[in-house]
């Protein structure tokens, strides 16, 4: 009887879940497969819509991104990892440390903690397009800004040069992915009990002491996180470059999801786009997979 | 006591220096669009408007433009994509809270996964399944396609909120007689509320931040979502800066009206879901 109970709620639970698995089942899961298989053939502006003249080509398309001639593939993981480390160091550092500042009580606290929020909820064209602006050599403030600091001599062409596009992204998106840094270490900065600090103090222990061998230590679970979750996140950004760089110039600023995106929907290479796409996929699954097992102890799981 | 005092306001300081230089580019962006032409490209460009003019949100707001109408188009994709994802998340969430099932767990790993997908990943083949149905150009195609986002981040929220409601308020609504739905439709869901607007609010910014699917689904100008006019508009109207500042400042006020009143629950999402797709 009690089995038979048993059985009927967790037959329950599935169904209330089945919707959505549904759901993401048709739109995503399937159009993964969907996406390897195409990875595999020869899908481009041609072969579209012959299906007679599609076949399987094996790792040709593979190949091709890798090894052949100017191929742009092994650019952009490269530019990738650039953008992505260069992205988080300085999210994570000043992330930090803003929220070693807002974990602190004084007046307005609450609202400038609240106010450097927005730039992570703004939509990611938006923000690009304002430092794309920004950028100009015509009218840019921030050439301005540099050179009345008197660190430029004269303006630069911001986004038409390769070091310097490269630059220009990340700083845009460092602006758009500190809040995120802040609020999750804010959140594990407020689970450590004040009376560690105290004793800390009564053992007297300095504050850069207290920083490495108390705080750091306490909220590794949720430095973890942030660093594992910012690397998934910046991989694939794939809007704020579109509308800043667009790859350029030259490739200098190429991620592989703009590759990707270049090659199916510019140059109609479905099937080599497709294998851009899983090999970006191929990375993010193994940098996800280490966050999973670094939370799989916690409650979520 | 003074030296108290003294940190304070030290620590105020620096919150203000941190604020100005965390704001500035909302300001410089809000200052472009009340400038002329003639000041933006002047050297060096003031550093507010001298000349103050309100024409180009005038233009961007004039019958002609597609500002509005992008607005209009990117609040039914939202809404749409809010609709869907919110309808599906809430028993999901509730269905994996609740009950314990085999694959339970390989069913919350998945969810997780899913929000680390690349977009570019499933564009293509959604392109040749929304061709298929015939759905290219129609709102339908981004809605669908942006519930995706919102749905594996609803479900994650909705489960830690669903976890913390005490077991012993489902068990009194079952003695009282309520079966496991109405228990659910009539307990759960009001104590949930919160949660459940936590998961609609960032399925919504979700959603009216997408560009990817807008610019590949929808290449009709009357049927574009902001993003995608916005980005368009750009690429015709290179150097108009002030207009597009303004339009900038059009296609974000949704969000900044949603982060005004609802910075709680966004921090609370933030932190509980610690995701953005």
């Amino acid at each position: 009887m009690k089995r038979i109970i048993k059985n009927k709620t967790a037959s329950l639970g599935i169904l209330f879940s089945l919707p959505a698995l549904i759901y993401m089942m048709v739109f995503i899961g399937y159009p993964m497969i969907q996406n390897f298989i195409l990875s595999f053939k020869n899908v481009d502006v041609y072969t579209f819509s012959q299906a007679a003249n599609q076949k399987f080509v094996g790792f040709q398309n593979y190949l091709d991104l890798f090894k052949g001639a100017n191929s742009v593939l092994p650019i952009a993981i490269k530019n990738t990892i650039i953008f992505t480390v260069g992205s988080i160091f300085f999210q994570f550092v000043i992330g930090f440390g803003l929220a070693l500042l807002f974990n602190k009580k004084f007046p307005g606290c609450s609202f400038f903690r609240g106010v450097t929020m927005i730039s992570w909820l703004l939509p990611v064209t938006v923000a690009g397009l304002l430092f794309k602006f920004m950028f100009q050599l015509n009218g840019g403030i921030i050439n301005q800004l540099l050179m009345s600091i008197h660190v430029l001599k004269e303006p630069i062409e911001w986004l038409l040069n390769g070091k310097s596009a490269m630059a220009a992204i990340i700083t845009a998106n460092i602006w758009i992915g500190i809040p995120f840094n802040m609020m999750l270490i804010l959140t594990g900065l407020t689970t450590i009990p004040n009376d560690i600090y105290e004793s800390a103090g009564l053992d007297g222990a300095n504050k850069i002491q207290t920083l490495f061998m108390i705080t750091i230590p306490m909220i590794k679970p949720a430095i973890m996180s942030v660093l594992t979750l910012g690397f998934v996140y910046t991989f694939k950004v794939f809007d704020l470059v579109w509308v800043m760089t667009k790859g350029g110039p030259v490739n200098a600023t190429e991620l592989v999801s703009t590759y990707a995106y270049r090659l199916s929907f510019q140059e109609f290479q479905f099937s080599k786009g497709a294998a851009a796409a899983n090999v970006l996929f191929m990375i993010l699954l193994c940098v996800g997979f280490f966050y999973i097992k670094t939370i799989s102890d916690d409650e979520v799981m | 006591m003074k030296k108290e005092t003294k940190k304070k306001i030290g620590l105020v300081l620096v919150g203000a220096i941190v604020f100005v230089i965390f704001i500035f580019p909302l300001y410089w962006m809000l200052v472009t669009a009340l400038k002329t032409q003639l000041e933006i490209f002047k050297i060096p460009t003031p550093l507010w408007p001298h000349d103050l003019t309100f024409d180009a949100f005038k233009d961007q707001l004039s019958q002609s433009s597609d500002t509005l109408q992008g607005f209009k188009n990117s609040l039914i994709i939202a809404l749409g994509a809010t609709a869907i994802s919110t309808v599906l998340s809430i028993p999901a969430s509730y269905g994996l809270a609740r009950f314990k099932f085999s694959g339970r767990k390989v069913i919350i790993l998945l969810f997780l996964i899913t929000q680390m997908l690349p977009s570019t990943l499933v564009l293509t083949s959604l392109y040749i399944m929304f061709s298929k149905m015939g759905i290219l150009n129609s709102y339908l195609a981004p809605i669908l396609a942006d519930a995706t986002l919102g749905i594996p981040f609803s479900i994650i929220i909705l489960r830690t909120y669903f976890i913390s409601i005490p077991k012993e308020l489902d068990e009194a609504a079952k003695i009282d007689g309520c079966g496991h739905l109405t228990a659910f439709v009539r307990i759960m869901l009001p104590i949930a509320k919160p949660g459940v607007v936590v998961a609609a609010v960032f399925s919504f910014v979700y959603a009216w931040g997408d560009l990817i699917y807008g610019i590949t689904f929808i290449t009709d100008p009357t049927k574009r979502p902001i993003t995608s006019s916005i980005y368009n508009y750009v690429q015709q109207y290179q150097t108009l800066w002030n207009s597009t500042m303004a339009f900038g400042i059009i296609a974000i006020l949704p969000v900044v009206l949603i982060f005004i009143f609802m910075q709680k629950y966004i921090v609370s999402g933030l932190t509980n879901g610690a995701v953005k797709a």
